[in-house]
């Protein structure tokens, strides 16, 4: 297979420009072996965006990450990161990013000082600036205590943050963090969401975040793609993906055995409901609605009764990307 | 436009020269890391500075006692300073090893993805490895010289001697850090390093001319001792360290070991280099 790319301008000149997209894939493919890990990805991420790639471990997050950072190199098809071809202008696209990786990446005998100034050496960072860019982040991710300290005394939360911050110390125009909140505390984790919040009020910075959790991608990206199977299923706004599942969700727990297919039935003739699903191995009915629940309640639990469909619990919520999830690929996202 | 211009501040040459300076930098950097891990790590400090120590007084001195009695060798230096060059070979082997070892944890714990991903060449990160490495095996080969001059008394203390001595076992070395980083990047994880690695370790020293002469020696191991860089390398140290007969010869000591290191380096890029463009694989 060959790599190639079909905009021959960008590739003849060296001169940084600005480029449309911060990130912008055609057809990128990657395959180990027999195994197509990433099956042709389609992105365009807009300049000082957050946008975020959801899905299941072993959808392709992590490689897609690895082929716009330069780490592996693609199959096939193409990839521009800051206007720079990934294969053919590697050593640009690595000038302008910043990398934080799923799993920790730090020397445990080293203190965190000496890892951000390393990491500046390693850019050929100004001594003086790799300094006061330092002190900066250090005080941004709230490390001044720890900061001369190994770092195999930190806390999995203070790892992250010194990562993040060693993401940051160059400047870089793009970020990508790879599962940035994996294995941290519910505590912890809004923590790195609001320093992720603050970092990208640095100027034109744009991130791009893998995650299997839909908290995270909702609350944190302008824009999220679903990925799975190595494919991108959906992309659009939180808002906009979640808005398109209807207004709320009705879950009717039924007791055993009862007539679930029946009570699907009258449901789709009623018309306020969007969709309903019956789920035979947890007992329960999903009703999908086209206004606010609140008013729908009674005449479902009249429709029920009538099919014969004993109500054991009702619960009310309103669709969240793990719905849009399931909508797409017919499975649940699970953390 | 404003931000990108002021980004690319950081970038000092052009991508052409630049793979130049990013390889100085990247050498240097990972230089500078590894021996600052080295410092901070008092275990390592005591285990590199421990061995040549111990060899010295309790082989060298040992060993010198019983073959001075014998005098049945061939050899025209004292006991002591003939097998010193030895006990520098083996613990800039060691030197090496360790430095596969150094290169291995940063493949296994993902620290190596850092550098990956930082705008140095590939083969920055091999030559950081290395030259953390050869710092180590030349801070050992002073001590041992040291002790050896102590202990012994018979070193030659003409200073271009004694620097091109450390200049071959430096070349002896990165050698074997080239073999040493092949072994790193094609193991799994730690244990498969390092049993294999022990293969090198003192069978080396004992196909070789670093504890008695070639001459000594029955045939088939005479056979091994030409195929083992270890011999060419004591061979002219001794000569230049402590002016000791030459088995071999300097003209072809040094070609040997020359080759040797250049194949072995280019060797070791080549898995590396493998390695890290499918690390899934």
């Amino acid at each position: 297979m060959t790599v190639s790319s079909d905009n021959k301008a960008s590739s003849q000149t060296a001169m940084p420009r600005l480029a449309e997209w911060a990130i912008e894939t055609g057809d990128l493919a990657r395959s180990f072996g027999a195994v197509q890990a990433v099956k042709g990805v389609n992105l365009k991420v807009e300049r000082g965006s957050i946008y975020a790639l959801l899905g299941p471990n072993g959808a392709g997050k992590t490689t897609t990450i690895n082929m716009l950072t330069t780490l592996i190199k693609p199959t096939d098809g193409w990839a521009r990161v800051a206007g720079w071809d990934v294969v053919k202008q590697s050593d640009e696209v690595r000038r302008h990013i910043g990398v934080t990786f799923q799993e920790t990446v730090l020397d445990k005998n080293l203190s965190g000082r000496v890892a951000l100034d390393i990491h500046g050496r390693l850019y050929q960072m100004p001594r003086a600036e790799s300094k006061a860019r330092i002190k900066e982040l250090v005080a941004l991710v709230e490390l001044e205590e720890a900061i001369d300290r190994p770092t195999k005394t930190y806390s999995g939360g203070m790892k992250r943050r010194l990562e993040l911050a060693r993401g940051l110390m160059t400047r870089p125009e793009i970020l990508f963090l790879d599962e940035p909140t994996q294995g941290l505390d519910p505590q912890n984790r809004e923590r790195i969401w609001l320093y992720i919040q603050q970092m990208r009020r640095e100027q034109g910075l744009t991130i791009l975040l893998t995650t299997h959790d839909m908290d995270e991608a909702e609350k944190l990206a302008d824009k999220v793609s679903i990925i799975d199977g190595g494919l991108i299923v959906v992309e659009g706004t939180p808002a906009t993906l979640i808005g398109a599942m209807g207004a709320d969700v009705v879950s009717v727990q039924g007791v055993a055995g009862g007539p679930g297919p029946a009570f699907v039935a009258a449901l789709l003739m009623t018309p306020f409901v969007e969709w309903a699903e019956a789920h035979p191995d947890e007992n329960s009915v999903a009703v999908g609605l086209k206004q606010q629940a609140g008013r729908s309640l009674k005449p479902i639990v009249d429709l029920a009764e009538q099919c014969g469909y004993e109500v054991a619990d009702i619960a009310i919520s309103r669709p969240n990307l793990n719905d849009v999830f399931l909508k797409y690929t017919g499975r649940r996202l699970r953390d | 436009m404003a931000t990108v211009l002021e980004r690319s501040r950081l970038v000092t040459a052009s991508p052409k020269g630049g793979n130049w300076n990013g390889l100085w930098t990247g050498v240097q950097t990972l230089w500078l890391k590894h021996m600052l891990k080295f410092v901070s790590s008092s275990m390592e400090i005591t285990g590199t500075l421990g061995l040549p120590i111990l060899w010295m007084f309790f082989f060298g001195l040992a060993m010198h006692g019983m073959v001075s009695q014998m005098k049945t060798m061939n050899i025209n230096i004292d006991y002591l300073s003939y097998i010193t060059p030895g006990v520098v070979m083996l613990t800039a082997l060691s030197a090496a090893i360790l430095g596969g070892s150094t290169l291995l944890m940063e493949r296994v714990n993902g620290v190596i993805k850092e550098y990956m991903v930082a705008p140095i060449p590939r083969l920055a990160v091999l030559l950081g490895t290395m030259s953390s490495a050869i710092t180590k095996a030349l801070l050992q080969s002073v001590i041992i010289l040291v002790l050896g001059a102590i202990l012994g008394g018979g070193l030659n203390w003409n200073v271009l001697a004694l620097l091109a001595g450390l200049l071959i076992t430096v070349v002896y070395a990165m050698g074997f850090v080239g073999i040493a980083a092949a072994l790193a990047s094609k193991a799994k994880g730690m244990e498969g390093y390092h049993s294999i690695i022990m293969i090198f370790n003192l069978p080396l020293m004992f196909t070789s001319n670093a504890l008695y002469p070639i001459s000594e020696l029955p045939a088939f191991i005479k056979v091994l001792c030409y195929l083992n860089p270890t011999t060419y390398a004591v061979d002219a140290t001794r000569q230049l360290w402590f002016g000791g007969t030459s088995e071999v010869g300097m003209w072809i000591d040094l070609p040997v070991l020359l080759v040797f290191m250049v194949v072995c380096v280019w060797f070791g890029y080549r898995i590396f280099q493998k390695s890290v463009a499918n690390p899934a694989s």
